[in-house]
């Protein structure tokens, strides 16, 4: 297997699963420390992963979320090959990725060492015990954080939010700067999230219905109200669901956790901060060639 | 769905019009190719198998269910028997997985042995009871508690819409012609035939087959007074993530009470669960009671089942079928109130297992009153969209953007018309992830540029 590999030039010493803050990372240090056989690939079009629709401020800095991908890049060396619109499919126990692209199609790729930088996919409304109608105009936040940022879409008003973590909260404040009308829903007594995150809660005197939930989706096309857990009925046409983020760790069903792979990233464990990202990148990516 | 481009002729003529673009209305429309007639079938939503077509069981049953001598027993038995093939003809997946319908109590015994005869006298094959023991064999997932259970090798399983558009894709190659976003709302009688009104045209058909689902009484009482009359309950269904544990048979569940919760094994490989019946709340919306005594039944009778791993729940909407006293009608009924029309009212389960015989049995009566002749040129292949390799687009379901593609260019007009043909944003992540990408590529193709879609205003 291995030598037909070698023979089709499919052979690559480190695979990294994703180019968000934590795939870069991993694969500018795994560079730095004389490794050039090292191939990233992403899902989408773009290098930067989720930080991309991220057009706050707060990153490394007082940088946004482009800002700071660029300073990634500016710092990446220019030999590292890597390939956009490309998703490994399967990644298999004898060291060997799936992958699909337009330009060759399923291809398996051969690996020494493993890195996954898949990142985080967001808690959907059919997850929750919500019943009712299934109508339009039901979101998760980082859903609607890349329509607004990257495409200028803006959701219609009014909008709830259930969750007030960082991303309901820096959703909440968005909306409410874009003259939307907005409401926060927290199943806990008291705001989620970091402190700063907090503030434009205040700032533009969002309203939060603290200890309750939505338990139920009114509109037959498109939303028209959500009920509270109290039975109150709080009309809205927009629900961003920002209740949490579940690592995207599918691609190891299956295979466990052999010696040969290393995780970095909200792929390992949701980060609050970029700078936890960029360590556990680093670190994945010195363990990855101290292995090879 | 795109239509043929007839819009703005005021005087549109057809030998057929079919009310109603369900699963009944789409077999029908295939059904009537075998003639030489010309058909179009009417739909009022913006396309075809968006109403109980899209909210039901999934099961192609076997008919151990029905009255012995009823048109029920014998058309499930028969349609049973002739799936595998029919799916084959509309490359549609079809999984013959076996049921077990299985009882705790001593009481819902005895309505197994029942169920049991009945299935012998209508010509069932294969049936087994069985002792709590075996049935644990067959299906280790089942609670230990389970006391007897009925095996019926031949159940299957099939995603309803697929069938549904598999069939309406057959009837357009045909030559039916398929109108969406329009709604009948009249009917009068004509010479030989009638005028229809929609919401934006008016049509002559020589004869109707109504198939208008939860309105199928409304639609026919435009014009003659029905006999029968609906009346409607609900369910509740919950959509499993595909990479938890799952029986590998669909499971009913009989309780004292009657008919429990019913676990069935897709197609797709998602384990889609089943409430008992329940009043009827707002049409296909789901209930939080109907949720969790879903996830607390399946508890007790699939303890194994991750209850946690919910993907979407909905609701469902059945329509009850009643006499002019109000009586229930438990057989299929094919409404005849004239020779020329034709309604399939109040069709409920097994509807799905035996959509193309009832289909096949009103185009038939419609052709024979037209004297029309066979169309020896009808072909009832119709191939599916392939799996193909190249870009990702949904991530959960690992579907390109080829595969996208191929749907817009078979009809599909929006985000969910897609879903529906290639299983787009059916997984985990419900399509919070590549529902933007899709609708971008919908712009491209249907537009033939990457147009920006119009900004909503807040
Ligand atoms: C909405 C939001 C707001 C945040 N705000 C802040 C903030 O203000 N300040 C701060 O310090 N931190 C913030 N964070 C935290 C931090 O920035 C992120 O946790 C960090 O960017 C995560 O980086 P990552 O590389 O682990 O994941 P991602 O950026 O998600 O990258 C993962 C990449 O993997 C790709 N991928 C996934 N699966 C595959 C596959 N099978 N094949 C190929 N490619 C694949 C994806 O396309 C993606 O590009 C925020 C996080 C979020 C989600
Ligand atoms: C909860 C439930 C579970 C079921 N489970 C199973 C099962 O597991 N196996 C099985 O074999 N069967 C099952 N069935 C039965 C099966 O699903 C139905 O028999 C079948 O889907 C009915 O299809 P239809 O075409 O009549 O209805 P629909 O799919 O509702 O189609 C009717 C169509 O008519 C259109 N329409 C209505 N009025 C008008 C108008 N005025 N003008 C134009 N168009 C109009 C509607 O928009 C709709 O698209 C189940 C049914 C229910 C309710």
């Amino acid at each position: 297997m291995e030598k037909t590999c070698v023979e089709q030039k499919k052979q690559y010493d480190i695979l990294i699963i994703g180019a968000g803050v934590a795939g870069l990372s991993a694969a500018k240090s795994a560079y730095e420390l004389g490794c050039r056989s090292i191939l990233v690939v992403e899902h989408t079009n773009y290098l930067g992963g989720i930080l991309h629709q991220c057009a706050h401020y707060g990153f490394g800095d007082g940088l946004n979320g482009p800002e700071y991908i660029q300073t990634l890049l500016d710092a990446f060396p220019n030999e590292l090959e890597y390939r956009l619109n490309t998703t490994v499919i399967g990644i298999h126990a004898d060291k060997t990725a799936v992958l699909s692209s337009a330009e060759y199609g399923v291809q398996t790729i051969c690996f020494s060492q493993l890195i996954l930088a898949a990142g985080c996919r967001e808690i959907q409304a059919g997850a929750l015990d919500i019943a009712g109608t299934r109508p339009m105009g039901v979101y998760t936040a980082g859903q609607m954080q890349e329509m607004i940022n990257v495409y200028g879409i803006l959701p219609q008003s009014p909008v709830v939010i259930l969750g007030s973590g960082d991303i309901g909260l820096i959703m909440a404040k968005q909306i409410a700067e874009i003259g939307g009308e907005v409401a926060l829903v927290e199943q806990n007594s008291v705001l989620g999230g970091l402190e700063r995150n907090q503030w434009g809660i205040e700032q533009y005197a969002i309203p939060v219905y603290f200890d309750t939930t939505i338990t139920e989706l009114h509109g037959e096309k498109h939303l028209s109200a959500v009920t509270l857990g109290n039975g109150a009925e709080l009309p809205c046409k927009t629900l961003l669901i920002a209740v949490g983020l579940i690592p995207n760790q599918e691609l190891l069903d299956g295979i466990g956790h052999p010696d040969w792979l290393h995780l970095c990233g909200n792929c390992n464990r949701i980060h609050a901060m970029i700078e936890s990202v960029v360590y556990e990148g680093k670190k994945a990516g010195i363990s990855a060639c101290e292995k090879l | 769905m795109l239509m043929k481009d007839s819009a703005v002729n005021e005087q549109i003529k057809y030998d057929v019009a079919i009310i109603g673009g369900g699963i009944l209305g789409c077999f029908a429309a295939r059904n009537l190719m075998r003639w030489n007639v010309s058909a179009v079938l009417i739909e009022a939503e913006d396309d075809v198998c968006k109403g109980i077509t899209r909210a039901n069981s999934a099961i192609v049953y076997t008919g151990y269910d029905n009255k012995p001598g009823s048109l029920k027993a014998a058309l499930t038995v028969q349609s049973n028997r002739d799936f595998a093939k029919l799916c084959e003809e509309l490359d549609v997946p079809f999984s013959r997985c076996g049921s077990l319908l299985v009882a705790f109590d001593s009481e819902a015994e005895t309505v197994l042995q029942k169920k049991y005869h009945n299935g012998i006298r209508n010509g069932v094959n294969g049936l087994k009871l069985l002792s709590g023991a075996e049935v644990l064999e067959l299906e280790p997932m089942l609670s230990a508690n389970v006391r007897v259970g009925l095996y019926a090798p031949d159940t299957g399983t099939v995603n309803p819409w697929q069938l549904g558009i598999a069939a309406c894709e057959n009837a357009m190659a045909n030559g039916c012609d398929v109108w969406c976003n329009e709604t009948v709302s009249n009917i009068v009688r004509s010479e030989n035939g009638y005028w229809i009104t929609t919401s934006n045209k008016k049509v002559h058909a020589k004869a109707i087959i109504n198939c208008a689902g939860l309105s199928a009484d409304q639609v026919q009482n435009l014009l003659y007074p029905a006999e029968v009359s609906l009346d409607f309950d609900g369910a509740d269904y919950l959509v499993m993530d595909k990479a938890i544990a799952k029986p590998k048979h669909v499971i009913f569940h009989e309780t004292a009470e009657g008919k429990g919760i019913t676990a069935v094994p897709c197609t797709e490989g998602n384990l889609l669960l089943e409430s008992t019946a329940r009043a009827l709340t707002v049409p296909f919306a789901s209930t939080l009671e109907g949720i969790r005594s879903v996830k607390d039944t399946v508890k007790a009778v699939l303890p194994q089942v991750d209850t946690t791993k919910v993907i979407r729940s909905f609701g469902a909407v059945r329509p009850n079928l009643r006499g002019r006293n109000g009586e229930n009608i438990s057989d299929f009924y094919i409404g005849n109130p004239a020779p020329d029309f034709y309604s399939l009212i109040g069709v409920k389960t097994p509807g799905l297992t035996c959509a193309d015989a009832l289909g096949r049995s009103v185009a038939e009566k419609v052709a024979v009153y037209l004297h029309a002749e066979e169309n020896t040129a009808f072909s009832p292949v119709r191939k599916g969209i392939a799996k193909t390799d190249g870009q990702i687009i949904c991530q959960c379901e690992q579907i390109t953007k080829g595969e996208i593609i191929e749907a817009i260019k078979r009809g599909a007009t929006t985000v969910d018309s897609i879903k529906r043909r290639v299983g787009t944003g059916m997984g985990r992540c419900q399509g919070s992830r590549c529902t933007y990408a899709i609708e971008r590529l919908l712009e491209e193709e249907i537009h033939g540029e990457n147009v920006r879609r119009a900004k909503e205003t807040i």
